[in-house]
């Protein structure tokens, strides 16, 4: 170090590189993210060459080297502690709401058009749909419940879901 | 950039720089920068009438005293905190000189409340204490901190407290070789608030001549 504050290029650099090790050992031990404890390295190089002039031989490098880094490393964690206060990542949130009855809002507008769709039918076609499709009944059980034919339920059944994708513009 | 590539940036073009002189140094010109310029300040005001017989008191004596030991005590602890190697127990140094002055002129209160009666506690306004360690205190909390400044990077919050307070002791103690207060409440209270406001003013806005972002070198 003494020979880098005289300007000796070449010491100062196998200085610095000596001292990586070390400055990569004190900046993990604080910081587990591997990309911002490098970071802390190089800001505590940086440190260290706008400091070069303060240093005194006469006293051990070590524990400069390992103070400034320790500075740089605390520096760090508090700006990433700060920005992490501030932000809150939304990807893996999607397009979820605060409220969980919120984030059924469309669902709910949808099941509304189609519930006032319905009752728009008919009421022959409304009764056929209802056996037919929602209580999932066989043909010939729907018709001895609604006394229409097998024949006329199959008809009444097509023209209701006929006129639903008509109605709610599902018809291309 | 990786790492070494930075090595490589900063070695190459690398300028010799001058070795800053050792701390306790550093805080020695600075002591004696302020006692210069404070005992100009006295010499131009006139030292009080009555010094002689003040400083005769044991107490007064030891005040003035430990003004003065708070002041420097101050001073090395700024200058050896603005060092990143040396120990942080060095910001104690001046806790003992600064308990026994601000303890001093506490116990002094009660003294004179003893002799005096309620006389003691008689509050009088004293701008001119405030206005001559202001004065006195900022330029030489500027100098200290301009002395100090490679404190920046690593530890300025102690640098910036410790700095306020040398100026502020010394010129306290500058102060009361001229200035005409007898009650202690009132020194207590001018003198000593007078320090707490340049520490603060030092704190708040002392950043600026420590703190510099270090450049990266093409």
């Amino acid at each position: 170090m003494v020979a880098a504050q005289a300007g000796d290029a070449r010491a100062y650099d196998a200085l610095l590189r000596a001292a990586l090790p070390l400055l990569r050992s004190v900046a993990r031990r604080r910081i587990r993210d591997a990309a911002e404890a490098e970071d802390a390295v190089q800001d505590a190089l940086l440190t260290i060459h706008q400091l070069r002039h303060a240093f005194d031989p006469a006293r051990p490098i070590r524990p400069w080297l390992v103070a400034i880094c320790e500075r740089r490393a605390i520096d760090r964690l508090r700006r990433s502690g700060r920005r992490l206060g501030r932000e809150t990542p939304i990807d893996d949130f999607g397009e979820t709401l605060a409220a969980p009855g919120a984030n059924q809002g469309e669902t709910r507008v949808a099941s509304a058009e189609l519930r006032a769709a319905v009752a728009e039918l008919p009421p022959a076609q409304r009764t056929a749909l209802g056996l037919a499709k929602l209580e999932d009944l066989p043909l010939a059980e729907a018709s001895a419940r609604s006394g229409m034919s097998v024949g006329a339920l199959k008809v009444a059944t097509h023209r209701a879901v006929k006129a639903l994708r008509k109605r709610l513009g599902a018809e291309d | 950039m990786e790492s070494e590539q930075l090595i490589d940036r900063l070695a190459t073009g690398l300028r010799p720089v001058r070795r800053l002189p050792p701390p306790g140094l550093q805080a020695l010109l600075w002591c004696a920068l302020a006692v210069l310029v404070i005992g100009f300040a006295v010499a131009v005001q006139g030292l009080r009438h009555d010094l002689a017989q003040r400083m005769a008191l044991p107490q007064e004596l030891a005040q003035f005293l430990a003004s003065i030991a708070t002041g420097l005590a101050a001073a090395l602890a700024a200058a050896m905190l603005a060092r990143p190697d040396r120990s942080a127990a060095w910001v104690l140094l001046p806790v003992v000189p600064l308990v026994l002055w601000l303890g001093g002129l506490g116990w002094g209160c009660f003294a004179d409340l003893g002799r005096m009666g309620p006389d003691a506690l008689a509050m009088d306004t004293s701008w001119g204490c405030l206005k001559f360690i202001l004065l006195m205190g900022t330029p030489l909390t500027v100098a200290l901190y301009l002395l100090l400044r490679h404190a920046g990077p690593v530890r300025p919050l102690p640098v910036l407290l410790l700095g306020g307070l040398a100026s502020a002791a010394l010129c306290s103690a500058g102060l009361s070789l001229f200035h005409h207060l007898d009650a202690m409440l009132m020194i207590l209270v001018w003198h000593g608030g007078a320090v707490a406001v340049l520490v603060v003013l030092g704190w708040a806005l002392g950043r600026p001549l420590l703190l510099r972002a270090p450049a990266i070198p093409r």
